[in-house]
């Protein structure tokens, strides 16, 4: 009788045993799936963050060197058209140095070459010029060639603008048109002389 | 009939035992639960943190570099000034030299 009753305790108790051990193994498998799991999702977390900080860090690198070019490229132009400006106001006092006779003729020949017609209007205009230098210019050009000394400058800054009677053809050779027509070998001079590009 | 008694009550005791495991085996898989969610809560808040520094030193050396971009972009403002000043009369000379066709 005794026998039975301590069987029947010891099945019990190893049964529960049983019972306890498997939820401690069950326990720690669920416990270490959790932390390899949540090391996972850890690792993606900052791995996302890394990803993250390179972008903030090349957002705000990328913008800022934007604006500082444009910084730059703002100060380089700001400089040019100050340049030009000077270049425009000493264009259009060139009347009273001596590189504007040879100037002038050139300017004149260059335009009468350019129309090519038998007959030719030309009209000069520049702010200072003494009428008489102008005046004995226009006595060397051909005979069927009109020569009209404007009371203006041609263009604000002065010029010379030939054309065929009928105004079919006119060459423009102001000042101005010339800015114009070398307008990048200008900006290369300028920008090279100033800055050595 | 005393035999019998002794043995309803033996098979009583053992079922006690058995019941009392498994409440102890519920409390064990009920800790092991709360264990897994603070491991979890303490993996996931430190990465947290790490990211919100992560992103903190970024953007500061990112700052950093920007104003490092500044003050060098300053420096050749700097130095465009002092270019011009020393050689617009030349630029303008050139220009007006081109511009005149000599």
């Amino acid at each position: 009788m005794e026998k039975l009753h301590n069987r029947i305790l010891s099945d019990a108790k190893l049964k529960a045993a049983d019972v306890i051990r498997e939820a401690e193994e069950k326990a720690r498998q669920s416990v270490e799936e959790s932390r390899v799991q949540a090391q996972k999702d850890a690792d993606e977390i900052l791995s996302k963050a890394n990803l993250e900080a390179e972008s903030i860090r090349r957002g705000i690198l990328s913008s800022r060197i934007r604006a500082n070019r444009l910084r730059v490229l703002d100060e380089k132009n700001k400089i040019v058209q100050s340049v030009l400006k000077s270049v425009e106001q000493r264009l259009s006092d060139i009347a009273s140095t001596d590189q504007f006779q040879p100037a002038l003729k050139r300017f004149v020949a260059e335009a009468v070459d350019a129309v090519g017609a038998d007959d030719i209007v030309v009209r000069v205009g520049f702010q200072n010029a003494e009428r008489k230098s102008l005046d004995s210019l226009g006595r060397t050009l051909p005979t069927r060639t009109r020569f009209v000394v404007e009371d203006k400058s041609i263009d604000d800054l002065g010029g010379v603008v030939a054309g065929d009677v009928g105004g079919k053809m006119i060459f423009n050779n102001s000042f101005r048109a010339r800015i114009e027509r070398l307008d990048n070998q200008l900006l290369t001079t300028i920008s090279s002389t100033i800055f050595g590009e | 009939m005393e035999a019998v008694r002794k043995i309803v009550e033996t098979e009583a005791q053992a079922k006690r035992i058995i019941e009392d495991a498994k409440l102890r085996a519920q409390e064990i898989l009920e800790s092991a639960s709360a264990e897994s969610q603070r491991v979890r809560q303490t993996a996931i808040s430190g990465a947290d943190q790490d990211k919100a520094r992560i992103l903190k030193e970024a953007r500061e050396k990112a700052e950093a570099d920007a104003r490092s971009s500044d003050e060098e972009t300053n420096a050749l403002l700097e130095n465009y000034k002092n270019l011009f000043e020393n050689r617009k009369e030349v630029a303008v000379k050139k220009a007006v030299e081109l511009i005149l066709g000599g």
